[in-house]
């Protein structure tokens, strides 16, 4: 009878494993459409997202490339990548010692695809100039190519980290939770009982879903890595070739191997161990497909609906909280950058190494702040003030800062704080953005030992007399 | 809004949380040292419990108040702790104040140990929260209104180790507030000059120094046991027979061993006390007992009247004091 009784668990926990281990897998969900007849074997698709991916790591390494003397040549580059151009070279990811890569074009992932007909279309109210985010990229991408390196000293940008930053935000952030996994998800928009378009294999609930995956920038196999790994793919270090090789034909596919993007930060945060973002999203993205490859090409119910929205839900708050983690560490380098700085400068030394370093990391840390309003989600005074605390731009040797564009789009400073009133900003920033998004990585934090200290101590009510 | 549950769990904490002073760990020891010094007199070991649970003691009017103030004091606490200062934010004012008074933020003790900053900062916050207890306690019985508020506590007649949480709730305001200053000065300043090398050295979650303080018998202090160190140890450190003696109802004994653990500030400011051989014959604020003095009542209420008191008569004086002067001062123009 106990023999019975193992077998029986055995086999039962067997299944299970199985399970599991189709399930930690975004790919191969059947095709369900009702009434298919082609040859397709599986209903994800998603490489249009992963070719926007792959046009925004690209043109990263465009503005970053400027030599001051090939603007128009390196602005008709980037806009190539930015609006969409033919047979455009894959820049980056491209294959390295160590690091083979699958794809060398953006056409051999998806084609006609572009950046800017995805950009947020709202005002962007933490840049100069109101401006759409579409139109700050492009501002962007216009100053970049009059740069050297993507560097402007003088006003303080690093172009290349503000383009990546939001953009980001702008396309893949902004695409995903506010239109596929908004107001694309609810019942009669792409229903799951018809294809997504006309011909399509697949329907319009599943590739809904698979598009704002896409836009993540997780490898399918993510569930099976571990943070550090996620995140060193990103970084092609030939050390994880073979766990990023995933089908083990030898080299990195783009399209459902690579990390991008948001996901790249995800696994930055957990890397600490204090978060896990990147499994959080994944498993959700992964419950909510199965949930419509389940339906079996039926509308889905409204209990189905309720369930696909909470599995929408934990990927938008997440996601969120990944690029507030991002700027909240951003903000501690800043802090330390500026305290540095204002340091040489009270003793005379040199800030030719400590300023690119300040101007990077503001440029991340803006990048990501702006990104946080992308969302379709209004963030309030916690907006407001994330504008008013960071500014236009980062504060100067002279205690100035941007605070404009004139009617040429050339950029207008004034007379700000201190560089050390700059720094304790930036405190507040991590403080403000802690506190709103509920941060548990929080790398970089500069006020973290204050925290800790403190919970060690007791605090409050104390009657203990003597 | 702080339910049953909560009133239970903040119970509950109070014994069982070792950085508490009534943490039940403590309490044992206190028990095992108190028999030791029992035995020491020459006692039977046979009759110390029946001496230590003496339900003259323990069910004594006094004792019932401690143990009602105790529950009043955490019902009213859950709902006061939202509003009371938190020395995570002094310490985060004083941190980024520092930034503004000092010009470029210092780099210390660099070439350091590691485990010397832990130590120096763990040592430093012991001394100053040992400093500012004394020095809040000498005013509490200097100031005729503070007195008014921590004479509830001095009202014992009895002593049990409950007796440390039988205060008045102003009192337990201040004690918070100072608690807030204390850590809250001590963090802010350390992080700001050491940054991340901070460390608590703690013991089971509690201050090492202070987990030796409740090691070595605290509890001692509210008991019957009259625990006496020798005297040149009484010069560096309170003994529980000199809180004793601070809890004397005999005038000669009145504003006396103030110190919570260290004796060096009573010495500094000419108010120490060692032990006599034998234990004072009654605590309490007066020799006589009043009627009515253990009700919750008069424990709660009267301080309030008496402080109102002590108020009107300052202001009554410096008003008969200013109209007196302006009267000279018209008299001499």
């Amino acid at each position: 009878m106990k023999l019975k009784h193992l077998i029986v668990a055995t086999a039962v926990a067997s299944l299970g494993s199985v399970s599991a281990a189709s399930g930690d897998h975004y790919a191969d969900f059947p095709v369900t459409l009702n009434g298919y007849d082609g040859d397709a074997t599986t209903s994800v698709a998603y490489t249009g997202q992963m070719a926007r991916h792959v046009l925004h790591n690209s043109l990263k390494k465009l503005a970053g490339s400027g030599t001051g003397d090939n603007a128009d040549e390196l602005l008709e580059q980037m806009l190539a990548y930015f609006e969409g151009g033919d047979s455009l070279d894959i820049i980056d990811p491209a294959s390295k010692s160590g690091f083979a890569i699958k794809q060398s074009e953006v056409d051999a992932i998806s084609t006609g695809k572009n950046l800017s007909g995805k950009a947020y279309g709202g005002y962007v109210t933490g840049w100069p100039g109101q401006m759409t985010g579409a139109e700050v990229l492009r501002f962007m991408i216009e100053k970049a190519a009059e740069t050297e390196g993507g560097y402007d000293p003088v006003n303080g940008y690093n172009y290349a980290q503000l383009i990546s930053k939001f953009a980001m935000g702008a396309v893949f952030y902004n695409q995903a939770v506010d239109n596929y996994l908004d107001e694309r998800i609810e019942g009669d928009v792409k229903p799951n009982d018809k294809p997504y378009g006309e011909g399509d294999h697949y329907t319009g609930k599943e590739h809904v879903w698979d598009e704002g995956f896409g836009y993540f920038g997780a490898p399918a196999h993510a569930l099976s890595l571990d943070a550090a790994t996620a995140y060193s793919i990103a970084k092609q270090d030939p050390d994880v070739f073979d766990e990023a090789d995933y089908n083990g034909d030898g080299v990195v596919d783009l399209v459902t191997e690579m990390t991008y993007a948001h996901a790249y930060y995800a696994a930055n945060a957990d890397k600490g161990g204090q978060s896990n973002y990147l499994n959080t999203i994944m498993q959700a993205f992964i419950d909510g497909r199965q949930l419509i490859a389940d339906a079996d090409g039926e509308k889905l119910s409204d209990d189905e609906l309720d369930q696909l929205q909470g599995y929408a839900d934990t990927i938008k708050s997440n996601w969120e909280r990944v690029i507030a983690e991002a700027a909240f560490k951003y903000a501690g380098s800043v802090y330390s950058d500026a305290m540095a700085l204002h340091e040489a400068v009270e003793e005379g030394d040199s800030v030719v190494d400590l300023m690119p370093t300040y101007v990077k990391h503001w440029g991340e840390l803006k990048g990501f702040a702006l990104s946080l309003q992308t969302g379709g989600k209004d963030l309030g005074s916690v907006g407001v003030q994330l504008d008013r605390l960071i500014g236009f731009g980062p504060v100067l040797l002279g205690s100035t800062q941007v605070t404009g564009i004139d009617g040429d789009g050339d950029y207008i400073q004034s007379e700000s704080i201190t560089l050390k009133e700059y720094a304790l900003n930036m405190l507040e920033v991590q403080k403000l953005l802690s506190q709103n998004f509920h941060l548990v990585a929080r790398s970089n934090d500069r006020l973290g030992n204050l925290e800790s200290l403190s919970e060690q101590l007791e605090s409050g009510a104390n009657v203990e007399n003597d | 809004m702080p339910g049953f549950n909560d009133v239970l769990s903040s119970l509950t904490t109070t014994f069982l949380d070792p950085s508490k002073r009534v943490f039940v760990g403590y309490l044992f020891l206190a028990a095992v040292i108190g028999a030791l010094v029992w035995m020491a007199q020459g006692r039977s070991w046979r009759h110390y419990p029946r001496a230590v649970l003496s339900r003259r003691i323990w069910w004594s009017p006094s004792a019932r108040a401690d143990y009602q103030i105790l529950v009043i004091n955490q019902i009213l606490f859950l709902f006061l702790a939202p509003w009371l200062l938190s020395h995570l934010t002094l310490a985060t004012w004083l941190f980024e104040q520092l930034h503004r008074w000092i010009d470029t933020r210092p780099s210390v003790g660099l070439g350091w140990p590691d485990w010397s900053i832990p130590i120096l900062f763990t040592l430093s916050l012991f001394l100053l929260d040992d400093f500012a207890r004394f020095w809040i306690h000498r005013l509490m019985h200097r100031v005729p209104w503070l007195w008014a508020f921590h004479q509830v506590h001095h009202s014992a007649r009895v002593l049990t180790p409950l007796t440390v949480l039988r205060t008045h709730p102003i009192e337990g305001v201040l004690f918070s507030l100072r608690s807030a200053v204390v850590n809250g000065v001590c963090i802010g300043g350390f992080v700001f000059f050491f940054d991340s090398r901070v460390d608590l050295v703690l013991v089971v979650g509690s201050n090492v120094f202070v987990f030796l303080f409740n090691l070595a018998g605290s509890n001692l202090r509210h008991t019957h046991c009259y625990l006496r160190y020798p005297a040149w140890l009484e010069r560096w450190l309170i003994s529980p027979a000199q809180h004793q003696v601070h809890h004397s109802a005999e005038p000669r004994h009145f504003d006396r061993n103030f110190g919570a653990v260290l004796a060096i500030w009573d010495r500094l400011y000419g108010s120490l006390l060692v032990s006599e051989p034998t234990a004072p014959k009654r605590f309490g604020v007066t020799r006589r007992r009043r009627p009515g003095e253990q009700k919750l009542v008069t424990l709660y209420g009267s301080p309030f009247l008496q402080a109102a008191r002590v108020i009107r008569r300052w202001v009554s004086v410096r008003t008969t004091t200013i109209k007196q002067v302006n009267k000279e001062g018209r008299a001499h123009g």
